[in-house]
């Protein structure tokens, strides 16, 4: 079974949980703070895009999208063929009347027969089905097609109202026609928004609270008061949530910048192993590092590595882009051999990050040229 | 029982690494435990990548810079080439780490 890279770190992240499990309930800080840790590391890792989609803990299924959730009431709609939640121009919503149709006023009910019969002599003799942009195209042409919304749309089916809801009523605020009272029923009643909170909260004015802080001038005293209150609430939850980039605890500041850099270990960071062999046993024909007098030795037990002395112009070049960019391969080695100047080494059970790609081996074999 | 720290500095295990680090700083955890966890990580990690994983690479390029020290090899590649597969994925520099494996079964 050929399991992907995101399934296997799934699987390291689950078995990493599981196993200090135990560590974090008997005298830890107890299993919220274990689920946290997940949780973080998960979506951290979601975010390097080194593991993808939804997590299911016993499969990883592909995020299913969305889908049409095409409003049945959309198609009911002659002039709204475009998107699912585009919502009408405010011409279209809120007719203009003396601009759209200079012809007659629309009259709720009884304007539908009459318009109907109008197209006849004009140039669109089809049905008010047609799409597009004909309501807003030219003044002076009755719009038929603007007209059977107005009596539709006065009943207040169900499908208008939730575009409405979808832009947060800010097109009806702005209007402040006597559409709104309506509207405003519609919110209290369907209970069915996150509105639903400040339904509540707010008597039923002529308006509609909004949740963007983005008070519009001409709104009444109360609910600019009512908004500043919900503005206020946010600042005051923003100010008590605890920075993490304050002042850092003393002897932890090493640890947070250098992984690996624990006290406990006193280690080198260039040290992979925790297997510290005693008294090193260098291999002849390899660059032997045995003693140093070097100033800044890094720890007690590792001699000073002589960084300093490669190529300094070459390895700069990418030190000074983000470590993370870099093209890293971290393995085990089985063999490495060298004749003449031809390298080979056989490596295994390895993870490359190449080309912002995480791929992981059980097995590699290297041929390079010195 | 001995662990390679090596896989620390993959994007998994970088991953790990600051949410430890930011849950310390915050107080949320002891830097003992979070190192418990780093350690388990080590076995985890390793053992996964024995058992879980199949694919094998072929590597090619020109051998710029080699090291040994500490029983850890360190080689930086240019123009290499990674092939496996089901891809070849082509870089102009490229770093790889080895720890000898003989060391774990110690």
């Amino acid at each position: 079974m050929a399991t992907t890279t995101s399934q296997v770190y799934i699987h390291v992240i689950e078995d990493v949980v599981d196993k200090v499990r135990d560590d974090f309930i008997n005298g830890g800080p107890g299993e919220a703070v274990l689920s946290e840790l997940q949780a973080l590391w998960e979506m951290k890792m979601m975010q390097c895009g080194a593991i993808c989609g939804p997590i299911e803990r016993s499969s990883v299924p592909k995020t299913v999208a969305g889908g049409a959730i095409t409003p049945v009431h959309d198609l009911n709609v002659p002039y709204e063929g475009t998107e699912e939640y585009e919502t009408p121009t405010a011409d279209m919503l809120f007719p203009p009347t003396p601009l759209q149709t200079p012809m007659q006023t629309p009259l709720p009910g009884t304007v539908d027969n009459s318009m109907y019969h109008l197209p006849g002599p004009n140039d669109y003799p089809t049905t008010p089905h047609d799409t597009g942009g004909v309501p807003e195209v030219k003044v002076g042409r009755p719009s038929p097609y603007m007209q059977p919304p107005s009596p539709w749309m006065n009943q207040r089916p169900l499908g208008v109202d939730v575009n409405v809801a979808y832009v947060e009523g800010r097109d009806e605020v702005d209007r402040g026609t006597s559409h709104q009272p309506t509207t405003q029923d519609f919110f209290v009643s369907s209970g069915k928004r996150k509105r639903e909170d400040l339904a509540p909260h707010f008597n039923t004015g002529p308006y509609i609270p909004q949740q963007d802080g983005a008070g519009d001038v001409n709104l009444e005293g109360l609910q600019a008061e009512a908004i500043g209150e919900m503005l206020s609430a946010q600042t005051n939850m923003a100010s008590r949530i605890p920075q993490h980039d304050g002042p850092i605890p003393d002897g932890y500041e090493d640890i947070i910048t250098t992984p690996g850099l624990y006290p406990y270990q006193g280690v080198a960071s260039e040290d992979y192993n925790a297997v510290n062999t005693p008294g090193q046993d260098l291999q002849t024909g390899t660059p032997a590092v045995i003693t140093q007098s070097e100033v800044g030795d890094d720890d007690d037990d590792e001699p000073p590595l002589n960084e300093n002395d490669d190529d300094d112009d070459f390895d700069d070049v990418d030190q000074g882009d983000e470590p993370n960019a870099q093209q890293l391969v971290l393995a085990q080695f089985d063999k490495v051999t060298r004749t003449k100047s031809k390298w080979k080494c056989t490596l295994k059970d390895g993870i490359m990050h190449i080309n912002d790609k995480d791929i992981l081996f059980t097995k590699a074999t290297g041929e390079f040229d010195f | 029982m001995a662990t390679f720290e090596l896989y620390r500095r993959s994007t998994i295990g970088m991953c790990l690494t600051e949410t430890l680090d930011e849950m310390v700083s915050s107080g949320t955890l002891t830097p003992e435990l979070a190192i418990q966890v780093l350690v388990q990580f080590d076995k985890s990690m390793t053992e996964a990548l024995e058992t879980q994983v199949k694919s094998k690479v072929s590597i090619k390029g020109h051998l710029h810079t080699y090291r040994f020290c500490d029983n850890v090899w360190t080689f930086i590649l240019q123009d290499a080439t990674f092939k496996n597969e089901e891809c070849q994925e082509n870089v102009g520099r490229a770093k790889i780490v080895a720890c000898d494996s003989k060391l774990l079964s110690q």
